[in-house]
C-alpha cells in the first residue's frame, strides 16, 4: 500500500497532499424485545485525498481505490479552484510508524453466534426483570479499522483502531407513562470489554422501572452535583467545543473573547484534553494529520491556557499543533476535535459537596449534550433531589443548561477522584458523528444551574 | 446487472433474497469565515444483500462491488443465526409516479456553486459586515439497482442539490448563530431567498430581550416544529408501536390531538428529499395519513414489522420511519398568530433535542434561536432559557395552526404552529 500511496502522492502539484485509506470490517447484532431484530456484518474500503493550494483545500473521497492517481489529480484540481491566499500549515517532523492494536480478546476471531449469545443473555435479564418492562433494545457492534496514512512530507503511518460496544435500553411502561433506562459500554481493548455486563443490564431495567414512579424534575435554578460520567459531558459541551480553534482562528472577535490568559473559571478549575491516555476511546498515537497526540491543558487554575489545534489552525494562530485533527472515517476530512476531555480532580469528598446543600440536584450519568458555543445543554439519565444535605427522591427528565461565560465560574467544588466509565456513544460536529471520545472526570458541584421543566 | 448475480448466488442456499446496489457522485464547495475554503468530490459505492434461510434473516453490506462472493457468504452466515422472518419478499408491483431526477442538477459546475456561495455571503455581509459568514452548495447524482427473488426489479436515478448560509455574530461575550439552508432533488432553489431568510433570523435577534420564568404561548416556526415532531417520528414507528414502547400503541382511531392537527407521511411529493417510487424493500411508496383532525389513523410499517404486527406494510421499509412529513395548513395567518400574542415566544431552533426520553413525548431544551413576543411584536432574541413540555399534551393544547405551509429542510412541509402554553425557565 505504501508504495502505491507514495507513487500517487508524487502526481500532486499541490503544496501539501495526503492520502488516507481505511479498511473497516464490522459486525452487529440487535435484539428488540424478545426477537433478534437484525444480525449481519459489513466490509468497507475507501479513502480520501486532501490537497492544499494557496490556503484552499481540495478533497476527493472514494470507494474505488484502484486509481489513486486520478483521485490525487481531482483533489489538486479542487484545491486550485479555491486557493487565493497564503497557506498556513504548521511544520511537524515526518514520522514513519506502524501501530498494532493490542486486543486482549480479538473480536474478529469470535463467532457471530457468541456475540449474539452475549447480548441475548443481557436482553433476557432486562425482559425478565419486572412485569412493568414493556420491551428492550440491546445491540452489539464492533469494528476493526485499519488506516493507512501517507503525506507529501514523507509521513507514513499504519494504524489499527478497534472499537467494540454494547448498548442496552429497557423500556418500562405503565399506561401512557413510558420510561427508559440506558447503559452502554464500549472500548478498544477487545471483546472482554462487553462481557460480564449482567449487572449493567439489570441496572438499565431497574432505572426504567424506577423512573415510572419518579416525577419530572421541577424547573428552576439549582445547586447541581454531577457525577463523573455527566462531568465528562459537561467538560465537553460547556467548554471543550469552544477550545476547538477552528471556531477561533479566522475570527477576530472570537480571538479577543478567547484570548489566552483570560479567566474563565474559579481557581479550582483545571480542564485537560489528552489523546494519549492509555485505553480510552478518544486515544490514538497520532491524529489524522499524522501529529502525535498529547496532554493539553486548556484551563489551568481557572485561566484559559491552551486550545486544540489542527496543523492549519496552529499555524494561523502562531501556536503549536496539539494532535487534535480527527476524522470519523474516510469520507471526511480531519477537523479540530476533542479526544478525552476532563475536569481535573479537586480536593472535596462527595459528602462535603452535598452536606450544606439545602435544595439541590444530584444529576447522574448522561444521555447527551449540545452546544452553540456560548450556550449549552447536558442531559442526565436521571437525578436525585438533594434536600438538607441528604440525597432524597428520584426525579426524571433532568436537562441542565448553562452559559460558558458564567457556568464555569459557578463551579465551587470538585471531588478528589477521577473515573473514566467505559461508556459508548460519541461526539458530533460538522456532519461527522459519532466520533469516539473519552468522557469522564470527578464529581463537580455547580451553583445556580438552570434546569428545564414545569414549574410548581 | 450486479444485483442479479447477487441474487443468483444467494439463492443457491437461500429461499428468498434481496439485493441492492447504490452508486453516487457528489461535489460541494464551502465557504468558512467569509472565505472560500474548500471544494470536494466524492465517489461512493455500496451494495447490500438480505437473505432468508430456513425462515431466518441475515444481511451484509460492502463498498467493494467486486466482492459478490464475500457479501453473499457473510449474509448467509448471519442468517444461520438470524431472527425469524415474518414476511416474504414482495413480487413486482408498479410504483406511483414521482419526480426524483432533475436534468438541471448534473451540469452544475463547481464554479457555479462558488458563485451561489459568494452571492449568499455578500447578501448577509450586506446586512451587517461584522457578521462572519459560512456558506456552501452541493450536488449529487445517484444510481441504484434493486432486485429480489420474487421478481421485483427496478433501477433508480436520483439527483440532489442543496445550499446553505450561516452567520456568526459576536458581540462581547454574546455569540449568535443563525442561518438557513435547503436541499432537495431539484436544482431550482432561490439561494437569495435562503440568504434572505437567514438575514431575517439575524435581524430579529439584534436585541436581547429579557424574559421571566413562567408558562406562555409558544409559536414554533416551520423549522421549530421539529421540536414537536421528534416524539411523533418515534411514536408512529410501527416497530415501537408493536413493541409497546410507543405511547400511541393501542390508540388507533383515538383522538390524541386538537382537531386542527392533520399529519401525513408523503413520499410522493415531487423532488422532496425522501421521495421515491419504492421503499428500500421494493414496496411501492404510498401516502399514509397519520393523524386526521386529531385522530390516529395509521402507523408506519415495513414488511417484517407488518408481519409481526399483523398489519400491512405502508412502504416505510426498512425501519418503519417516516419519509416526508406534511402537516396540514390551518386557518390562522402567521401575522394574526403573532398579533394575538400578548406575551410569548417564537421558537426556531433548540439545543438538546432528543437527549432525554423523546419517545414519551417529554422535551426539555435550551432555546438556541428564539424570540420574545410582546403585544404582537418581536422585541428581541431570548437567551439562556429552557423550554419544557410534552408533545402529546402540546398537541391537545393548540392555539393556532398557520394558513401557509413552508419547507423546513427537504422533507418537512409545515405551517407554523402555536401552542397555548409551555413552561419556560429563565435565569
Amino acid at each position: 500500500m505504501r508504495e502505491r500511496m507514495e507513487k500517487a502522492l508524487r502526481k500532486s502539484d499541490a503544496e501539501y497532499t495526503e492520502i488516507r485509506i481505511e479498511n473497516v470490517t464490522s459486525s452487529r447484532a440487535n435484539f428488540r424485545g424478545e426477537e433478534l431484530d437484525n444480525i449481519g456484518s459489513s466490509k468497507t474500503l475507501g479513502g480520501i485525498v486532501r490537497a492544499l493550494v494557496k490556503g484552499g483545500w481540495g478533497y476527493a473521497t472514494f470507494n474505488d481505490i484502484s486509481d489513486l492517481d486520478t483521485r490525487v489529480r481531482e483533489a489538486c484540481g479542487c484545491a486550485r479552484l479555491i486557493g487565493k491566499e497564503e497557506s498556513g500549515f504548521a511544520e511537524v517532523e515526518p514520522v514513519v510508524d506502524e501501530i498494532t492494536a493490542p486486543l486482549e480478546k480479538d473480536f474478529r476471531e469470535i463467532s457471530l453466534l457468541e456475540k449474539k449469545s452475549v447480548i441475548e443473555e443481557y436482553n433476557k435479564i432486562i425482559l425478565g426483570y419486572h412485569d412493568k418492562i414493556e420491551t428492550s433494545n440491546v445491540g452489539y457492534g464492533d469494528s476493526f479499522r485499519k488506516v493507512w496514512y501517507a503525506n507529501s512530507e514523507g509521513t507514513y503511518i499504519e494504524d489499527e483502531r478497534p472499537d467494540v460496544g454494547v448498548a442496552m435500553s429497557a423500556t418500562g411502561r405503565e399506561g401512557d407513562n413510558v420510561q427508559q433506562g440506558f447503559e452502554s459500554v464500549a472500548g478498544n481493548s477487545g471483546f472482554q470489554v462487553i462481557e460480564g455486563l449482567q449487572k449493567k443490564a439489570e441496572a438499565a431495567a431497574k432505572h426504567a422501572v424506577d423512573l415510572l414512579a419518579a416525577p419530572p424534575v421541577t424547573g428552576g435554578k439549582y445547586t447541581v452535583i454531577i457525577n463523573p460520567r455527566l462531568a465528562g459531558v459537561f467538560a465537553h459541551e460547556a467548554f471543550g467545543h469552544l477550545s476547538e480553534s477552528d471556531f477561533v482562528y479566522e475570527n477576530e472577535r472570537m480571538k479577543e473573547l478567547m484570548v489566552l490568559g483570560k479567566r474563565l473559571g474559579s481557581d479550582i478549575l483545571n480542564i485537560i484534553d489528552d489523546g494519549s491516555i492509555r485505553g480510552l476511546r478518544g486515544t490514538h498515537k497520532y491524529d489524522d494529520e499524522g501529529v502525535k497526540t498529547r496532554k493539553n491543558y486548556l484551563i489551568k487554575d481557572g485561566i484559559l491556557v491552551g486550545r486544540l489545534h489542527s496543523r492549519e489552525t496552529a499555524a494561523k494562530m502562531g501556536e503549536q499543533p496539539t494532535g487534535n485533527a480527527r476524522a470519523i472515517g474516510y469520507q471526511h476530512r480531519p477537523i479540530v476535535r476533542m479526544t478525552n476531555t476532563y475536569i481535573d480532580r479537586g480536593t472535596a469528598s462527595f459528602e462535603d459537596m452535598i452536606k450544606d446543600v439545602k435544595l439541590g440536584l444530584y444529576a447522574i450519568d448522561m444521555v447527551g449534550g449540545q452546544t452553540s458555543m456560548e450556550m449549552f445543554t447536558f442531559s442526565a439519565a436521571y437525578g436525585y433531589i438533594v434536600r438538607d444535605g441528604k440525597i432524597a427522591e428520584l426525579v426524571r427528565d433532568v436537562v441542565l443548561t448553562g452559559n460558558v461565560f458564567e457556568t464555569l465560574m459557578h463551579i465551587d467544588m470538585i471531588s478528589d477522584t477521577i473515573e473514566w466509565p467505559p461508556a459508548g456513544g460519541g461526539c458530533g460536529k460538522g456532519g461527522q458523528s459519532p466520533l469516539p471520545v473519552g468522557l469522564g472526570g470527578p464529581c463537580v458541584r455547580i451553583q445556580d444551574v438552570v434546569v428545564g421543566g414545569r414549574q410548581q | 446487472m450486479i444485483v442479479n448475480r447477487l441474487i443468483e448466488k444467494a439463492m443457491r442456499k437461500a429461499q428468498g433474497a434481496q439485493a441492492a446496489l447504490g452508486q453516487s457522485e457528489s461535489t460541494n464547495v464551502s465557504f468558512e469565515d467569509d472565505k472560500l475554503k474548500s471544494a470536494g468530490a466524492a465517489q461512493s459505492t455500496g451494495m447490500s444483500v438480505k437473505v432468508i434461510v430456513d425462515g431466518k434473516i441475515g444481511s451484509s453490506h460492502t463498498t467493494d462491488i467486486d466482492d459478490v462472493d464475500g457479501v453473499v457468504t457473510r449474509a448467509l452466515e448471519a442468517a444461520a443465526l438470524g431472527g425469524p422472518a415474518h414476511f416474504e419478499f414482495p413480487g413486482p408491483q408498479e410504483g406511483p409516479d414521482v419526480k426524483v431526477y432533475d436534468d438541471a442538477v448534473p451540469p452544475v459546475t463547481k464554479e457555479e456553486m462558488v458563485r451561489i456561495g459568494e452571492e449568499m455571503m455578500s447578501l448577509v455581509k450586506g446586512y451587517r459586515s461584522d457578521i462572519l459568514v459560512s456558506a456552501g452548495a452541493g450536488k449529487s447524482v445517484s444510481k441504484g439497482q434493486f432486485t429480489n427473488s420474487a421478481g421485483t426489479e427496478y433501477t433508480t436515478q436520483t439527483t440532489s442539490f442543496g445550499v446553505g448560509v450561516n452567520g456568526q455574530w459576536v458581540r462581547g461575550t454574546d455569540i449568535l448563530l443563525a442561518g438557513h439552508s435547503f436541499g432537495w432533488k431539484k436544482r431550482e432553489i432561490d439561494h437569495a431567498a435562503i440568504a434572505g431568510k437567514a438575514i431575517e433570523l439575524l435581524k430579529m435577534a439584534e436585541n436581547i430581550a429579557p424574559i421571566k420564568s413562567g408558562t406562555m404561548p409558544v409559536i414554533f416556526t416551520p423549522v421549530g416544529v421539529n421540536v414537536l415532531l421528534l416524539a411523533l417520528r418515534l411514536g408512529f414507528n410501527g416497530k415501537n408501536v408493536f413493541l409497546g414502547s410507543s405511547p400511541l400503541a393501542g390508540k388507533l382511531g383515538q383522538k390524541i390531538a386538537h382537531e386542527t392537527i392533520s399529519i401525513t407521511d408523503n413520499p410522493l411529493l415531487d423532488y422532496a428529499k425522501s421521495s421515491g417510487k419504492y421503499d428500500g424493500e421494493g414496496v411501492p411508496h404510498q401516502v399514509t395519513p397519520l393523524i386526521e383532525k386529531g385522530v390516529v389513523r395509521n402507523f408506519l410499517y415495513d414488511l417484517d414489522t407488518a408481519g409481526r404486527a399483523r398489519a400491512k406494510t405502508t412502504g416505510n421499509g426498512v425501519g418503519c420511519n417516516p419519509t416526508n412529513l406534511v402537516i396540514k395548513e390551518g386557518d390562522t395567518p402567521y401575522e394574526e398568530m403573532m398579533k394575538n400574542t400578548k406575551e410569548g415566544l417564537l421558537v426556531h431552533n433548540v439545543l438538546g433535542l432528543g437527549q432525554g426520553n423523546p419517545i414519551s413525548g417529554e422535551f426539555s431544551v435550551n432555546v438556541q434561536l428564539g424570540y420574545k413576543i410582546e403585544n404582537g411584536e418581536i422585541v428581541g432574541r431570548v437567551k439562556d432559557i429552557m423550554l419544557a413540555g410534552n408533545t402529546y399534551e402540546a398537541l391537545r393544547n393548540i392555539a393556532a395552526v398557520g394558513d401557509k405551509a413552508e419547507w423546513a429542510g427537504g422533507s418537512l412541509l409545515t405551517p407554523p404552529v402555536q401552542i397555548a402554553g409551555l413552561s419556560v425557565v429563565a435565569r
